[in-house]
């Protein structure tokens, strides 16, 4: 039946379901009360701090961001966080840059290469050990890890200390080093990137991959030229995850990080350097109000910075899948 | 006259099916299957749903051995030479046995043109005219005409017809000897099954095909042969008839294939 | 044209592609076997001869490469040039993974050896009240911690299921318009840096003039467990057939008894394994309590008034003092988590399986 002529097609209804019991109106509205409970807590969070953190953007300027000063002694105190701003991007690069390789290798293993049992094990321990909290991973990296990540530093510098600036050491300890740290933090994030790209591969089309093997294709170009492209806007996502976690991640390089007030670009092995989580959980304790102020900031600078990663990792994953329907 | 541009050209081949069992695990799924596929013919695989009929086309091509607990039994011989012999990898298989799978899936990640030339791009084969190459695969594939000025445009901006057909020409960009299609229709709307059989009805001279369908009129609008495969009470299925698409149809010798043919069951 | 009974056979499965190529076999055996034995030889002839065989070097320039081009070279020989390439993928699959496994393994491992030299019974039950940094571990334990752990644990989530449990619910169940603004927020509080969390609740602390207390603490751990427990339950709420629902909606049910009478059962398991992730998501956290809580050598059973102890600001403390016994404290209490995390991951497990 088809409209002909002047039929005009009315205006649209507003379907909405709105509560009309009494019993339903409650459990509407209780519900309602969580879900802006979350809206509230984010205000809060950002309002509070930023409350609090005021009076240390307005002393301090836009220097706060790039200086290389923290002073609270002296007159005006200082307190600027570009060493830690930039290690924190160090370090969490750092520990992206060996977790990703690692991650896509295991992921690939568990679920193209291994047997159905094996894969199941290994599944069930990667996940366990995602849910590692860091102090275990801090204790870890300072006790047991510390001097064979030392040891391997000191084998960068010998054999590679030729390469001008990146491998410049000075001193003989090798401790404290973005090095370090960065290795500390992709044992952290390694689990959950992992556990991400392997959900991706298992929720891959299988149906593409039998097209590439069906072509002809042996199983390195399949993994190089369809599941790795195929499954790219996942696995960025994943990695922008983990380094979202790297970011903030305190306490596992606590112990591993030698909090240095100088820009260490990138003398990855050089003992010098730190994170702003780090820095603020070091000198909260002691910190008169001022202090407090500038550390507040530093931490919603931390804030803005993982919820710019997160953000750019949702569109990534939109934009690089323009194929995914769900 | 459609020129494979290859180096190494294959000619239509002659397959055979020998002695040929199939297990998933325990469980045995077909029994004893004979079969021959002359070259530059159309065979069709006709019967009720879960008799083996795509498990048997996977063997074909050694896409079988994938699944974990596959098990195999019996010769498979692409020109007299059997494709499990010892010593013979099954990648080598699948340059001479193609594939077109029920569902389309072009790769998604690629181009038109890019899936067209995929497999090559897979496998390092080198072609000096790729332009040409991918032309030609899409004639034959009869779907030049609506895709030449968009050949840079994502493979999944198709209809699922156009897409079914974007893999067809990828298939034939490989030049194998054998094609195998997998219910190729099953998933497309009438005009794009109509435009797919066309397609099969042209290939059908130029290499030997092997296609699974559910679909009867189809099987004998395009095939010169008909194998009739059936699995009874749970037991492992297995050819009941075979013979030319004509006699198959019109004069089936075995009461069951009488009754399929003519739409008392399945 | 043939037409055959079907009968059934007695053969079994040849599986041709899976023969043992004799040549192939041996091989293949050699070339995985052979650069790790060549590796652990020239370690131990070079030590033997007193030479210093760094085995991090040995094991990237030595063992590596040999590894690589013994896989090369069979690959190619067996499946031509394809087999190059797989060759090499396994290889370094195979040799990453490994590495993995064997660091985080580490971890484990060393959380069990080394804390099982202090976990006893005094470990669990005493405190620390007369315990420095040098005392033997006869003396003392973390009772105090755990109590701590499990009462600012217990807090936080008391607290924070509820809210959790609704934003599920007015996710999945409401048709409320602010809902993709919810699922955004909530997504982005799961992003939220734990020491920034602690930052928050210590700013208010500072601004009221409160003391920090053990509720201080539960404070802090709320906002990192609340997006946890409010996807997997959202998750778990979507996994119920919206049939059910539906049905139970067309027979006249009003939404809460759809809700409380269909779909909460059904989801049960589900929302259980949510709290249970949410409890070891943060049954761990430390820098949120080391800003909100203050450290307490004694036992204090009132999370409201106080300095209380709880495990992670513990092991903290003590890894700080950098004694050997102290550390020794440290990998108890790190134990003590494992423990309680191992046992809410198998619990997240059961009760995941229990879902039909």
């Amino acid at each position: 039946m088809s409209p002909q002529g002047d039929t005009k097609i009315p205006a649209r209804r507003q379907l909405v379901t709105k509560p009309s019991r009494r019993a339903d109106k409650v459990f509407f509205g209780l519900t309602s009360v969580a879900a802006n409970f979350s809206i509230v807590l984010i205000l809060l969070i950002l309002g509070f701090l930023l409350f609090q953190a005021w009076p240390a953007f307005q002393s301090q300027g836009f220097s706060f961001f790039s200086g290389e000063t923290w002073d609270s002694s002296a007159t005006p105190q200082i307190f600027q966080i570009g060493p830690m701003l930039w290690g924190s991007v160090l370090v969490a690069l750092l520990g992206m840059v060996i977790a990703l390789p690692l991650a896509i290798s295991l992921a690939y293993f568990i679920e193209f290469m291994a047997a159905r049992k094996i894969a199941a094990v290994a599944t069930t321990l990667v996940d366990l050990l995602a849910a590692i909290p860091s102090i275990v991973i801090g204790l870890w990296g300072f006790a047991v890890f510390g001097p064979v990540a030392q040891h391997w530093a000191a084998l960068l510098h010998d054999y590679l200390g030729w390469i001008p600036y990146v491998f410049y050491h000075e001193g003989s300890n090798y401790g404290g080093s973005p090095f370090i740290a960065g290795l500390v933090v992709s044992v952290m994030i390694v689990p959950i990137i992992t556990s991400v790209t392997r959900e991706i591969f298992s929720q891959m089309d299988r149906d593409v991959i039998n097209a590439s093997i069906a072509l002809g294709a042996g199983r390195a170009a399949t993994f190089r030229k369809v599941i790795l492209p195929t499954a790219s806007g996942g696995i960025v996502g994943g990695a922008l995850l983990g380094l979202g976690r790297a970011l903030g991640e305190t306490i596992a390089i606590f112990f591993v990080l030698n909090l240095v007030f100088h820009i260490n670009f990138f003398q990855v092995i050089n003992g010098e350097g730190g994170t702003v989580a780090s820095m603020i959980v070091s000198k909260f304790g002691e910190a008169d109000a001022p202090e407090r102020s500038a550390l507040m900031a530093s931490g919603i600078v931390l804030f803005v910075l993982t919820l710019l990663i997160s953000a750019l990792s949702s569109y990534i994953v939109k934009k690089a899948q323009p194929w995914r329907t769900n | 006259m459609v020129e494979t541009l290859l180096t190494e050209s294959n000619a239509a081949s002659h397959l055979e099916a020998r002695g040929v069992h199939v297990w998933f695990g325990q469980r045995q799924v077909l029994q004893d299957v004979n079969l021959v596929f002359p070259s530059n013919q159309v065979t069709a695989l006709i019967g009720p749903s879960g008799c083996g009929k795509s498990t048997f086309i996977r063997t074909l091509n050694r896409m079988h051995e994938l699944i974990p607990g596959a098990g195999f039994a019996g010769q498979i011989l692409l020109d007299g030479k059997d494709i499990y012999e010892d010593g013979t990898d099954a990648v080598d298989v699948r340059l001479r046995v193609g594939m077109v799978f029920q569902k389309p899936n072009p790769f998604p990640t690629m181009s038109i043109r890019e899936n067209v030339l995929a497999g090559l791009r897979l496998t390092g084969k080198k072609n000096p005219n790729m332009d040409e190459l991918v032309e030609t695969s899409l004639r034959r594939a009869s779907i030049w005409n609506e895709v030449k000025d968009r050949l840079n445009d994502p493979a999944l901006s198709l209809s699922g017809g156009q897409q079914q057909r974007l893999c067809i020409a990828r298939s034939l960009a490989m030049d194998p000897a054998v094609l195998l299609m997998d219910e190729p229709c099953s998933a497309l709307d009438p005009g794009s099954t109509r435009r797919v059989e066309e397609t099969i009805e042209e290939l059908a001279d130029q290499m030997t095909i092997v296609i699974v369908t559910h679909n009867m009129q189809q099987a004998q609008r395009v095939s010169h042969q008909t194998a009739f495969f059936l699995s009874e009470d749970g037991n492992p299925g297995g050819v009941v008839e075979f013979g030319t698409t004509e006699q198959v149809f019109n004069q089936p010798i075995d009461p069951r294939t009488n009754d399929y043919v003519n739409g008392h069951f399945g | 044209m043939t037409a055959t009974q079907i009968q059934t056979s007695t053969i079994k499965p040849t599986n041709p592609w899976a023969k043992r190529n004799k040549a192939r076999t041996r091989d293949v055996a050699v070339a995985s076997v052979l650069p790790a034995i060549l590796a652990a030889a020239v370690y131990f002839v070079g030590t033997a001869m007193g030479a210093t065989v760094d085995p991090a070097v040995l094991l990237i320039l030595g063992f590596l490469p040999l590894q690589l081009v013994s896989a090369f070279v069979v690959g190619k020989k067996y499946y031509g040039r394809h087999g190059r390439e797989d060759a090499l993928l396994i290889v370094v699959t195979i040799f990453l993974s490994t590495f993995v496994m064997v660091l985080l393994l580490s971890v484990l491992w060393s959380v069990i050896s080394a804390g099982a030299i202090a976990l006893r019974p005094s470990f669990i039950l005493q405190n620390s009240h007369y315990i420095s940094g040098t005392t033997s571990l006869d003396y003392g334990g973390a009772g105090h911690a755990i109590i701590g752990t499990v009462l600012a644990v217990a807090i936080a989530t008391i607290l924070t299921v509820p809210l959790g449990f609704g934003i599920a619910v007015y996710l999945t169940e409401t048709g409320g318009k602010a809902r993709g603004l919810i699922r955004t927020l909530v997504q982005a509080l799961s992003g939220l840096p734990s020491v920034v969390s602690g930052l928050f609740i210590y700013s208010i602390l500072v601004l009221m003039g409160w003391q920090t207390t053990g509720f201080s603490g539960s404070l802090a751990l709320l906002p990192l467990m609340l997006p946890t427990v409010s996807r997997v339950s959202e998750e778990a709420l979507r996994l119920v057939p919206v049939d059910l629902r539906n049905g139970a909606l067309a027979l006249g049910s009003p939404t809460w008894q759809a809700f409380a009478k269909v779909v909460f059962p059904a989801a049960r398991s589900g929302l259980l394994t949510a709290v249970l992730l949410g409890v070891a998501r943060i049954v761990g956290e430390t820098a949120p309590l080391v800003l909100t809580t203050t450290y307490n050598n004694d036992t204090n059973l009132n999370p409201f008034n106080g300095p209380m102890a709880m495990l992670p600001t513990f092991i903290f403390g003590y890894i700080r003092n950098m004694y050997d016994t102290s550390i020794q404290r440290g990998w108890g209490g790190c134990l003590v988590i494992m423990i309680l995390v191992g046992v809410l991951f198998v619990g997240a497990r059961v009760a995941n399986r229990k879902k039909k």
